[in-house]
């Protein structure tokens, strides 16, 4: 993972950004949320919430409601700092055009 | 990394950012079920103050009051319209329950004096008709306060 002026590598990529940008404006989401807000797979979103998981970026929680079993995501403080560097590095470059 | 990033490319990127952010803003709300509830249990408390005698009413309200306290204190802020997702407080707008709240003592302060006035016009069932009235504002307002609530949550978002 590269981390240039707050610009993060492994945030960057379309999909992980907007699966992070969803959380960083949430407490947390349910990962059927986040899979129809954003239009992907069950399988892709597992695979990009795993990689943000294991950077540390992410949390994933499964809380037993209502007979269910669900799975949450949540930002982990880190995640929400690398987030903020990020937006503020995009911001940075087109300013700085 | 950013070196070889054009400006284009950031811009894409932050658009994808805010629209993110937006889909979770169109989350802030309330259920529907929660201003059906408001707006008969509102109806139910004005028919029996004509109806009633002041202890029954005076229970009643104070059974209400104390189910809405408990109701509102996971809804009010707007923040869990459905079971899915938890907006962020700093997005919601830290003062939505006060606003929510803030128009429910108005809407209390438009039932007595829509009904001191169907009263003094000597209508039969001035409570009902004052909580049918506000009722209506309930079902018709709630979600548009709400909304109101979403455009201040997009705008301190397009200023940030």
């Amino acid at each position: 993972m590269t981390v240039d002026n707050g610009f993060d590598e492994l945030i960057h990529p379309a999909t992980r950004l907007q699966i992070v940008s969803l959380l960083a404006a949430a407490d947390w989401a349910d990962f059927t949320f986040i899979r129809e807000q954003l239009g992907l797979s069950d399988s892709a979103l597992s695979k990009q919430l795993s990689t943000l998981e294991e950077a540390g970026y992410v949390t994933i929680e499964r809380p037993l409601s209502e007979r269910r079993r669900r799975v949450r995501a949540r930002l982990t403080p880190v995640g929400r700092e690398r987030f903020n560097a990020h937006v503020a590095a995009l911001q940075g470059i087109i300013a700085g055009a | 990394m950013t070196d070889y990033l054009s400006d284009a490319e950031a811009r894409v990127a932050l658009h994808d950012v805010e629209r993110a952010r937006q889909r979770v803003i169109d989350q802030i709300g309330m259920p529907k079920w929660y201003w059906w509830g408001l707006a008969a249990c509102w109806i139910a408390l004005g028919v029996l103050n004509d109806v009633a005698n002041a202890w029954i009413v005076a229970v009643a309200t104070i059974v209400f009051g104390a189910v809405h306290s408990a109701v509102s204190q996971r809804l009010l802020a707007g923040r869990r319209q459905t079971g899915n997702v938890k907006v962020r407080r700093d997005v919601a707008g830290r003062h939505a329950p006060l606003i929510v709240f803030g128009c429910l003592v108005g809407l209390a302060g438009v039932t007595i004096a829509a009904a001191l006035a169907a009263n003094a016009d000597g209508a039969e069932h001035p409570a009902t008709m004052a909580s049918v009235l506000v009722a209506v504002i309930i079902l018709l307002g709630g979600p548009r306060v709400m909304a109101a609530i979403r455009a201040g949550a997009t705008r301190r978002d397009a200023v940030r």
